[in-house]
């Protein structure tokens, strides 16, 4: 076994930063579509149409049985495999399709729940009170219901953000280079000399997005939360 | 000014309100009493169209509502004319106290925000808070919250406002405060349409009782009526268990 060499993992860094970009841009690309999903899959959840609420439960039930991996190869081999049914060719799509395609479904169902329980959060009365001294009923959700279960959402969203970035490392099992993927094969270029100091290399990388998420997720939290007070004991 | 005719609500089999009919004038402060269940709250939650009622007629001023088929410019323009305080405030709370009366001023109203800024003010100074305009309803007693809600319903200046239950979910000591406020606002020859069970304000500020009781209303007076010479065994009863019970000054 190798000697652990410190040096080589700081060498390692520069190299795997520059495919931070394809990350990221799994990362925005799924929180856009999860979102737009979750909001839809979440009026349905509310909403009075039945068949439209059992639909976006089986969905949520659907998707908490898959894991994660298994979704991503369902999505990669099967949505093709679909498509061809109906004569569309989907094999020359670009991998980041399917990966985005993949997390924005788990992604939005998430969501979907998050904003179920948050907008449930907020006492109905303020509804009430909103439309009866004149608001319409969009105005009543952009400025008081939304601005108070956004507050109540912000930990599981931040949480959800957090568990999807690293759940985008899985996109390497089908070939997106990612910087997940480059450490791959960096190791493997390695004849897998140095995994060790490559990985952590990697973890280092994750960590401080991930604790700068959560910073940024302390200042939005102050920020939204006025006219809230907390229960202090002593 | 205010004339409903035979609304009718029924949640699932249970009817709770079955055939209600009065009007109220101009100037008016009629109080709704009644033993819990009786559809006191389900009538007020009907004209503001926080329910559906299944059938009846409201009619207000010049707006004749079938309650069958309500449209969405007929719930409008009686919410226009009316202003609710709720039981439990239902205050915006991630608004200020001075922003909670804006809001329907500026957003609702479509106010300017200068001159809807001192109507708000000149609502917060009339229920006594005019040094709380910045606080938040979580820095706020009940009995502030239930001011500011009464703030907030003034400043629309309504034809009519309701109070649904307004006292009820504060403490014994903080009820005078709003029943004071109410009175006050009554005697500016607001129209008022209150449920209660606050029998002092019944007497001395009303100059009509409804009677209500297990959805239909039992019998309608003057207080001296009501409370000196009912016609009814079942207002009798109802006035000789709640009674005893008032102990506020207002």
């Amino acid at each position: 076994m190798l000697k652990f060499d410190f040096v080589y993992l700081l060498e390692q860094i520069p190299k795997l930063v520059p495919y931070l970009d394809i990350t990221f841009l799994v990362l925005i690309l799924t929180l856009f579509f999860g979102t737009i999903l979750g909001f839809i899959l979440a009026a349905w959840k509310l909403g009075i149409r039945p068949i439209l609420s059992k639909l976006a439960y089986a969905f949520t039930t659907a998707m908490r049985c898959t894991p994660s991996i298994v979704l991503l190869f369902l999505v990669y081999y099967g949505l093709p495999a679909l498509a061809s049914i109906f004569a569309f060719d989907l094999n020359d799509l670009s991998k980041l399709f399917f990966v985005v395609t993949a997390f924005s479904l788990s992604f939005g169902n998430v969501m979907s729940e998050i904003i179920r329980s948050s907008y449930l959060a907020v006492e109905k009365g303020q509804y009430e009170a909103a439309v009866s001294v004149g608001l319409t009923r969009f105005d009543a959700f952009r400025r008081i219901i939304l601005p108070q279960a956004a507050v109540v959402a912000l930990p599981n969203i931040i949480n959800s953000i957090l568990t999807l970035l690293k759940e985008g490392s899985l996109a390497y099992t089908i070939g997106l280079i990612d910087v997940m993927g480059k450490a791959n094969l960096l190791i493997a270029m390695n004849y897998e000399a140095h995994a060790l100091e490559t990985l952590l290399a990697l973890s280092f990388i994750y960590w401080s997005i991930s604790i700068i998420i959560e910073k940024a997720n302390e200042l939005l939290e102050q920020r939204l939360s006025k006219g809230r007070t907390f229960v202090k004991t002593v | 000014m205010l004339e409903v005719r035979e609304i009718r609500k029924a949640f699932g089999n249970q009817e709770v309100l079955s055939g209600i009919s009065f009007s109220i004038e101009k100037g008016d402060v009629a109080v709704i009493l009644g033993p819990s269940g009786s559809g006191k709250t389900t009538l007020l939650r009907c004209l503001e169209f926080f329910e559906q009622a299944d059938s009846g007629e409201v009619l207000f001023d010049d707006i004749d509502v079938d309650l069958r088929n309500v449209t969405k410019e007929q719930i409008k323009a009686i919410r226009q004319k009316t202003a609710f305080v709720f039981q439990n405030y239902n205050l915006f709370n991630n608004k200020t106290a001075l922003e909670n009366v804006l809001e329907g001023l500026v957003i609702g109203r479509k106010i300017p925000k200068k001159e809807a800024e001192a109507i708000a003010k000149e609502a917060l100074d009339k229920v006594g808070l005019s040094d709380k305009y910045a606080y938040y309803p979580s820095q706020l007693s009940g009995g502030q919250q239930q001011r500011v809600g009464i703030a907030r319903a003034i400043a629309l200046s309504p034809e009519i406002i309701f109070f649904d239950e307004p006292t009820s979910a504060l403490d014994p000591e903080l009820i005078g405060e709003v029943l004071a406020t109410m009175k006050k606002i009554a005697k500016e020859g607001t129209t008022m349409l209150v449920v209660t069970h606050e029998m002092s304000f019944a007497q001395d500020v009303a100059n009509k009782i409804i009677f209500m009781d297990g959805g239909s209303i039992v019998e309608e007076g003057t207080p001296r009526q009501i409370f000196t010479e009912p016609k009814e065994e079942r207002t009798r009863q109802f006035l000789k268990r709640m009674l005893p019970e008032y102990t506020y000054y207002i």
